[in-house]
């Protein structure tokens, strides 16, 4: 018999696009809780695509922190497309631009330490930085946008086109070479 | 190790990596207080930088011209160096006027090429049009492989560049024959004394050695000495297959792939080989590439859930690698198991009985090739979130979470009580018990939830507070700062709601927010893969055997099931959604890829 505890087991939730739109209008009010719900939904995929961008885990986590922002800013005039994680994303993406052209100005450029882990994270184990470093030492800059957009972020590689400003071919293969190159690099480091 | 696990190392990955900046995100939105802020940001550089980038500018200008243009350079003196390979590799060096002062073999076929005649004084038109001339009728070039490197190597950085182009120009041109047309791989190179010894070492041309190398830094699979042996059709090859863009330089023309068996028979040859028919793949992918030193297509699709990958030689078909993911030994058909037996499943699962289940969703999707059923239910107080394979009724996922129905089941020690219920919100509006006066302290249910509603006033404000019985988290709070007297409406002047703890990790407790789940759906009334496809076809004007596909998969959008379909003919790329129910092309993408 299988026997359900109080506390509750936790799996993965295919995200659901209906439920982050229905978010997303009510942030437009104003409503700080759904921009909190939004925000467990969505923050592993925007700040997973702020380091795939900055390369640097302070600077990503600010961009996080401002990206947030920015959607309750701007959630008012959000008109629903069905594509609501390709919104979040752009909004992201445009928060990390701002911040690489102000390093340009300021000609300051951060080591890329991106796997210190912030204080605030629940804390990533050996397995963890090693896939981390992969991405970082055996990826483009291009490939590793792309890899983290659908491989962590969800998107679908029609919708990293339209957000990267790529064409679709060009996503396609670079998924697939830079998937190539990450698993004869992981697999390296185990016996099977 | 397959892609679908490569993906899941990299989400935990990042998951774990993920930083919690909400409470601060929240705190500083309160003090937004939900206005909208019009983005509009002109950074006006001064006066003064302008006008100081300006003259930097003519400075440079000015430095770059006394470099460039001082020296008298005698009509002996080498001005640049033309490179042209193809298999022969030869070097053309013509002074500053363009009259060529020697042509020089690299390689016993650039001996053949140049054979008996003498360049010296010719202009390098002549010279470039004759050698040409001779790689067609010796062979070198043709339909088989059209590809030829021209590499333009002079001190000037802009007339190197000025000549490589004119020089990729005219050679396309001297290429456009009756048979075959070219491509033109053309770049710039400078003084480059680590190029010089890679290219001695390998018995290539330096402009080969700087190709070679750029495709070496994008695919750290390849290593130089494998890709020094090849031609520059080859390399041509790759360069698209991995799209690199040249640095230095450009590339006209399409490298030929006429000597290699082309992408349908290389996916043929791979089904055949897997056993599979054509109509059962849900997705494939074809690419050329070179792996241990041979020119191959690397072949993967998806069927039933099974991950095959193949290397298909290039030039004879030969299956130089198959593998297939092991995991998911599966004999069953294409058709799903169908809602009723996945909600089965489900129910087996939670040692549940039919008859006490209220089913909430059964829904049907898929995620990279892979099918499943999503099913919820309550029963017993508890709600149940299920993920089925479609294909054999395994349980992929499965969550559970205890619902309180019933308010009068105090003894249950999970609930926190009226007195917590109220401390928490007391504290949380910075108010202290004396302060305040409650007038309200009851249990309500909001979509399973079971939350106290609280209302008190303290030092003339009125607070409302919605508190979880289970976490006592603060689902709702309100703060009315208007008059101490009960307004006729409650409309408040300031909302704040804010989560007390948002743990990455752990469940949320249930908010207003869940969403409408939509009523169960079968895959009655639907149409299949193919039906789509052929739609998408038709629409497109094109026949199923000119069209190779990159993508056909059922999603769901705005509660619409749906079929994403992509295709290609030749470089025309197409992008369709097909209604799954009527069969209605919602929407119809064509672009041309140059």
């Amino acid at each position: 018999m299988f026997i359900c505890l109080t506390s509750a087991y936790e799996y993965e939730t295919k995200r659901d696009d209906r439920q982050l739109d229905m978010l997303i209008a009510a942030v437009g009010t104003g409503d700080r809780e759904a921009l909190a719900e939004l925000y467990s939904l969505t923050q592993v995929a925007v700040y997973s695509f702020c380091l795939s961008l900055l390369k640097n885990a302070q600077d990503a986590e600010d961009a996080l922190h401002d990206t947030y922002l920015d959607l309750f800013r701007s959630a008012e005039g959000y008109q629903t497309k069905g594509k609501p994680m390709a919104w979040i994303i752009t909004v992201a993406k445009n928060r990390c631009l701002m911040r690489i052209r102000d390093r340009q100005k300021t000609a300051e450029l951060p080591t890329e330490d991106w796997d210190r882990v912030s204080d605030t994270a629940t804390g990533t184990d050996l397995n963890d930085r090693i896939a981390l470093e992969a991405c970082l030492q055996k990826l483009t800059d291009e490939e590793r946008q792309i890899v983290v957009l659908h491989a962590v972020s969800g998107l679908k590689h029609r919708e990293i086109a339209r957000v990267l400003e790529k064409p679709l071919s060009t996503v396609l293969s670079k998924y697939h070479r830079a998937m190539k190159k990450l698993k004869a690099f992981l697999a390296e480091g185990e016996s099977a | 190790m397959k892609k679908r696990d490569v993906e899941k190392r990299l989400k935990t990955a990042f998951a774990s990596a993920t930083p919690n900046v909400l409470s601060a995100v929240l705190s500083d939105c309160a003090s937004e207080k939900g206005t909208v802020m019009k983005m509009t940001k002109t950074s006006k550089n001064p006066a003064w930088v302008r006008r100081a980038a300006a003259m930097a500018a003519a400075l440079v200008l000015i430095v770059g011209g006394a470099f460039g243009f001082s020296a008298y350079r005698a009509t002996h003196a080498v001005a640049s160096v033309i490179s042209l390979d193809v298999n022969p590799s030869l070097e053309i060096k013509v002074n500053k006027h363009e009259k060529v002062l020697d042509v020089i073999a690299l390689n016993e076929e650039a001996q053949i090429v140049i054979g008996s005649m003498d360049f010296r004084d010719s202009s390098l038109e002549v010279t470039i049009n004759a050698l040409i001339g001779s790689m067609l009728r010796n062979g070198y070039l043709d339909d088989l492989a059209n590809s030829i490197l021209v590499t333009v190597d002079n001190d000037d950085a802009a007339k190197g560049e000025a000549l490589r182009r004119r020089l990729a120009d005219e050679i396309a041109a001297a290429l456009q024959t009756s048979a075959f047309s070219g491509a033109v791989v053309s770049q710039t190179i400078g003084a480059d004394a680590a190029l010089d010894d890679l290219a001695a070492q390998n018995g290539i041309s330096k402009g080969k050695a700087q190709l070679i190398q750029q495709l070496v830094a994008q695919n750290t699979l390849y290593s130089f000495e494998e890709l020094a042996v090849l031609s520059v059709n080859e390399l041509n090859l790759l360069l698209t297959a991995n799209n690199t863009p040249l640095e230095n330089g450009e590339v006209t023309g399409i490298a030929s792939e006429k000597s290699y068996i082309g992408t349908e028979k290389a996916l043929d040859a791979a089904l055949a080989h897997a056993n599979v028919l054509p109509a059962d793949v849900r997705h494939s992918w074809v690419e050329l590439d070179f792996d241990d030193g041979k020119i191959v297509y690397e072949v993967e699709f998806y069927v039933n859930g099974i991950e095959y990958e193949y290397e298909i030689g290039a030039v004879d078909g030969t299956i130089v690698k198959a593998e297939l993911d092991e995991h998911r030994q599966v004999a069953a058909p294409v058709e799903p198991i169908g809602a009723a037996a996945a909600k089965t499943a489900a129910l087996t699962h939670a040692g549940v009985d039919a008859a006490n289940a209220r089913f909430e969703k059964v829904e049907l999707d898929e995620d990279d090739g892979v099918a499943y059923y999503e099913v919820e239910f309550i029963a017993d107080r508890v709600k149940y979130d299920y993920i089925i394979a479609a294909v054999d009724a395994t349980v992929l996922r499965y969550k559970c979470e205890p619902i309180v129905l019933a308010p009068a089941d105090t003894a249950d020690a999970a609930i926190i009580g009226p007195e917590r219920a109220k401390e928490i919100a007391l504290a949380y509006a910075g108010v202290s018990a004396a302060d305040a006066q409650f007038e309200k302290a009851e249990l309500d249910r909001d979509d399973g939830v079971l939350s106290y509603e609280l209302e008190f006033y303290a030092n003339g404000v009125e607070y409302e507070a919605d508190i979880n019985v289970l976490t006592g988290a603060i689902i709702d709070f309100v703060r009315d700062d208007k008059n101490a007297q009960r307004p006729a409406q409650t409309t408040p002047a300031v909302t704040t709601s804010p989560v007390t703890e948002p743990p990455i990790t752990t469940t949320q407790p249930a908010t207003t927010f869940v969403p409408q789940t939509t009523p169960a759906t079968t895959t009655q009334g639907q149409i299949s893969a193919e039906q789509a496809k052929s739609i998408a076809l038709e629409r497109a004007g094109v026949s199923a055997a000119d069209a190779r596909f990159e993508k056909v998969e059922l999603d769901y959008d705005d509660g619409r099931a749906h079929y994403e379909i992509e295709f290609s003919v030749g470089n025309v790329e197409y992008e369709a959604d097909v209604d799954a129910v009527t069969g209605a092309i919602i929407e119809f993408e064509r672009d041309i890829d140059d």
